[in-house]
């Protein structure tokens, strides 16, 4: 609670935390805003915004709701982020504690995995992976927790091995602690502050993934993407502009958010180390 | 000088060349070179040989420099315009064909041109190496040459005049025996440095950027060419062409280079005219195939439904935005020797396909659908995309859920093509002017996993086999004629697959280029006659 109330003190963390809000809610309440397949061919093609009332962003070269794909939309991009980097910190976060907390050969071993996935461009990976395996949702968000998990890894350990020589680590040792406790119940509270300021910046960078990786073709083509909206629309940008102008001014929207959420979050968590 | 003092046409043409700087500096100024057509190519094929390989990307090019025993024409004989050979005849017997063969025609490297070199062509290259020739030569035996401008094709088994006259403008380019006699053929260097009897000699290749043809001041149709040069400048992006044409960078965009949705903006730009004429024996249809081993899909009841759930005008008007037309069967419009408009037909009709599905036993279950289906558009045009997703859309309101599979090129032809892993796939095979080097393949059963663009969704009809066997060995025109009307009707009654629309491509030129579109294969002819008014 108090973290919240420090983040809301940062101007930054008081907006991103709103926007995400907001976000949060419209990708819930997404079938009650716009009822049906957002998919479904509604009305007449080629709509222009703002001209009809039952189609307030327009229709696209099918006759789509422009609208209620952008409100579903928003459920997959959050959907799909959060999912991406929850992944990516979970693996992280266990391989930088074992490998910080078990050092030696252990340790050296899985930093070289570590070393092996920062070195491929993360986004080369998911496309790759993407392309073999074939698009749908689960394999999008595996193939962007691929390439993300290896700097949370990085941090924790960094972390843990500053932490494990601390005095109630020995302590705990001293004590008769197992392993598995300590390296659970001691270390990794203490190092996860920094790995969460970290994982906003991974949800915004999986949302932008997602998104790239729809605009190519290689999004789940079932369910409506800010990505594919965008794709679609590139190929009459000159007629009809606005197809890709609001999924675009939907994704800018949305990762600015995670952005701001993940500065006041930064913040937040350095203010609350300096006090006494 | 000052800026205001320059003349306003030196000034735009300063500033065009200036952006055209970093794509093409030495063809920014197309207008300002006399004589030259520069034409959009999006694609840069690896073998330019039109004899080897038989396709509208190598024939756009190539069709300039090699020519064709025959063009396809509006008004001429048979469908056919002369063209290395004069005139052509079939014995009764279907056996052999006599072609008398034009004189005074010259290589571009100055060696006359014979009878020798078509029989080199066609025994050598047409028959064993061609992918359409394999087919419409294969049961050729030898070709005589009584004198230099006479050749004899000797089939082994009767071989229809027909399909020989309908496959000769696509399968008869001749090259000279000279160059490839004795190399090998597959990487003589004349696959890419190409030499024919054309109108224009093939001159520069510069990969990534251009290719270059000029005049060949030799060529035996007096008065022609009347261009100096054609210059086929790579362009890639689709949406690149209209904004060159506009600033009169490139003067012509064939083959739909200019997207669809571009077209009813820049057809109002002054000076631009945009054409769908010109590409009628290259009619691209598209089709929905069915893999017949799902038990709900060998129901024709079931294949009748999915038939009456799509609605063809909604394809033509908003898909293809009004440039394409509804099929009927398996035979387009555009091949009037064939088509037959009696067959039956399914109107869009929601309520009557979700009767046939009622009556088929597949009742809608609780969620409102009745069963899953795989659908996997073809990834090569943006409109069969854009139908896979109308399909989704079109099948979820009769109760089947139809799931999206995507895939590139590669991967989508072997899914559907060798692993048969698909329920329901959208096709865009080409009618190549006759039934037996087209169509007939996507239904015809017997043909062996892997073979691309076939029937691989395991439909089997005796009567239709026997059919196509029969009418690949009837010689008399006007009965092989009359059994392809009764494909087309068994087609359409049982639907091993479903034919939604027929469509070409459409030709977007500055109005300056005139003779544009004047045959059925304009693109992909020689372009003798196509002029630039100054």
């Amino acid at each position: 609670m108090r973290l919240l109330r420090d983040l809301v003190r940062t101007p930054e963390g008081a907006i991103g935390l709103g926007i995400l809000a907001a976000l949060v809610l419209v990708a819930l309440f997404a079938p009650m805003l716009s009822a049906g397949d957002p998919l479904r061919i509604a009305g007449r093609a080629l709509l222009p915004p703002f001209t009809d009332p039952a189609f307030p962003l327009g229709t696209d070269r099918l006759g789509r709701d422009v609208l209620a794909g952008i409100l579903h939309g928003t459920r997959t991009s959050l959907a799909v982020g959060l999912a991406a980097a929850l992944a990516a910190i979970a693996i992280g976060l266990c391989v930088g504690l074992t490998a910080g907390f078990a050092g030696g050969l252990v340790d050296e071993g899985l930093m070289r995995i570590v070393d092996a996935f920062q070195i491929v461009p993360s986004f080369l990976l998911a496309l790759a992976f993407v392309s073999v395996i074939g698009a749908s949702v689960p394999v999008v968000v595996l193939a962007i927790a691929l390439g993300a998990w290896a700097d949370p890894a990085r941090l924790t350990r960094a972390q843990v091995l500053s932490i494990r020589e601390r005095d109630y680590v020995a302590s705990a040792r001293v004590i008769g602690m197992h392993p598995a406790e300590i390296a659970f119940r001691e270390i990794l509270p203490n190092a996860l502050p920094p790995v969460l300021a970290l994982s906003a910046i991974i949800v915004a960078a999986a949302i932008l993934t997602e998104a790239a990786l729809s605009f190519l073709g290689l999004g789940d083509p079932n369910v409506v993407t800010w990505g594919s909206m965008i794709a679609e629309g590139r190929n009459i940008l000159r007629s009809s502009p606005s197809l890709s102008i609001f999924p675009g001014i939907a994704l800018v929207v949305t990762v600015v958010g995670v952005y701001l959420f993940s500065e006041g979050l930064t913040k937040a968590l350095g203010g609350r180390r300096l006090e006494p | 000088m000052t800026i205001a003092t320059l003349p306003r046409r030196t000034l735009l043409q300063a500033g065009g060349t200036l952006l055209a700087s970093t794509a093409l500096p030495t063809f920014a100024l197309a207008q300002g070179a006399g004589n030259r057509l520069v034409v959009a190519a999006d694609s840069e094929p690896k073998n330019l040989n039109p004899a080897i390989v038989a396709s509208n990307g190598v024939f756009f090019i190539a069709s300039k420099v090699v020519e064709p025993l025959a063009e396809a024409s509006f008004d001429g004989k048979g469908g056919l315009a002369p063209r290395l050979a004069t005139s052509w005849e079939g014995s009764a017997d279907g056996k052999s064909v006599t072609f008398k063969l034009r004189e005074g025609v010259k290589w571009h490297d100055g060696k006359p041109f014979t009878s020798a070199d078509v029989a080199y062509s066609a025994l050598n290259i047409w028959k064993p190496l061609q992918n359409l020739g394999r087919l419409v030569f294969a049961n050729l035996e030898a070709v005589d040459t009584p004198d230099a401008t006479t050749a004899v094709f000797k089939f082994s088994k009767p071989t229809p005049l027909q399909l020989i006259r309908n496959a000769l403008p696509v399968v008869s380019s001749v090259v000279p025996k000279h160059l490839y006699e004795g190399t090998d053929i597959a990487t003589n260097p004349a696959n890419v440095k190409l030499v024919g009897t054309g109108p224009f000699k093939f001159t520069e290749y510069k990969p990534g950027e251009y290719y270059r043809l000029t005049k060949n001041a030799d060529y035996w149709a007096k008065g022609e060419p009347k261009l100096d040069e054609i210059i086929f400048r790579v362009l890639p992006d689709r949406a690149g062409a209209g904004a060159a044409l506009e600033a009169e960078e490139i003067q012509l965009a064939a083959f739909s280079a200019v997207p669809l949705t571009d077209l009813a903006r820049i057809s109002k730009v002054p000076g631009i005219k945009v054409t769908s004429k010109g590409y009628e024996a290259l009619t691209y249809q598209l089709v929905v195939e069915i893999n017949h081993r799902r038990k709900e899909l060998a129901d024709v009841k079931v294949r009748q439904a999915i038939a009456h759930a799509i609605d063809k005008k909604f394809v033509v008007d908003t898909i293809f935005l009004g440039y394409a037309a509804a099929s009927t069967g398996p035979v387009p419009k555009n091949a009037p020797e064939f088509y037959d408009a009696s067959v039956p037909t399914y109107a869009f009709d929601t309520a009557k396909a979700n009767a046939l599905l009622d009556e088929a036993g597949y009742k809608k279950g609780a969620n409102g659908t009745r069963f899953s289906l795989k659908l996997r558009p073809a990834p090569y045009f943006n409109e069969t995309k854009q139908f896979g997703d109308y399909l989704r859309q079109a099948l979820a309101a009769v109760g089947i859920d139809a799931q999206l599979i995507n895939a590139d090129s590669a991967a989508h032809q072997k899914a559907v093509y060798t692993d048969h892993d698909f329920d329901l796939a959208i096709g865009p095979p080409v009618f190549r002017g006759d039934p037996a080097i087209s169509t007939t393949i996507l239904v015809r059963s017997g043909i062996p996993a892997g073979v691309p663009f076939s029937n691989q969704g395991g439909y089997e009809n005796k009567e239709l086999d026997g059919i196509i066997a029969k009418a690949a060995e009837t010689v008399d025109t006007a009965a092989r004629t009359e059994l392809y009307k009764q494909f087309q009707k068994i087609v359409a009654t049982d639907l091993p697959l479903i034919n939604v629309a027929e469509w070409g491509f459409i030709t977007v030129a500055r109005d300056t280029v005139s003779n544009v579109s004047n045959n059925p294969r304009w693109a992909v002819s020689n372009w003798s006659d196509t002029a630039l008014k100054s």
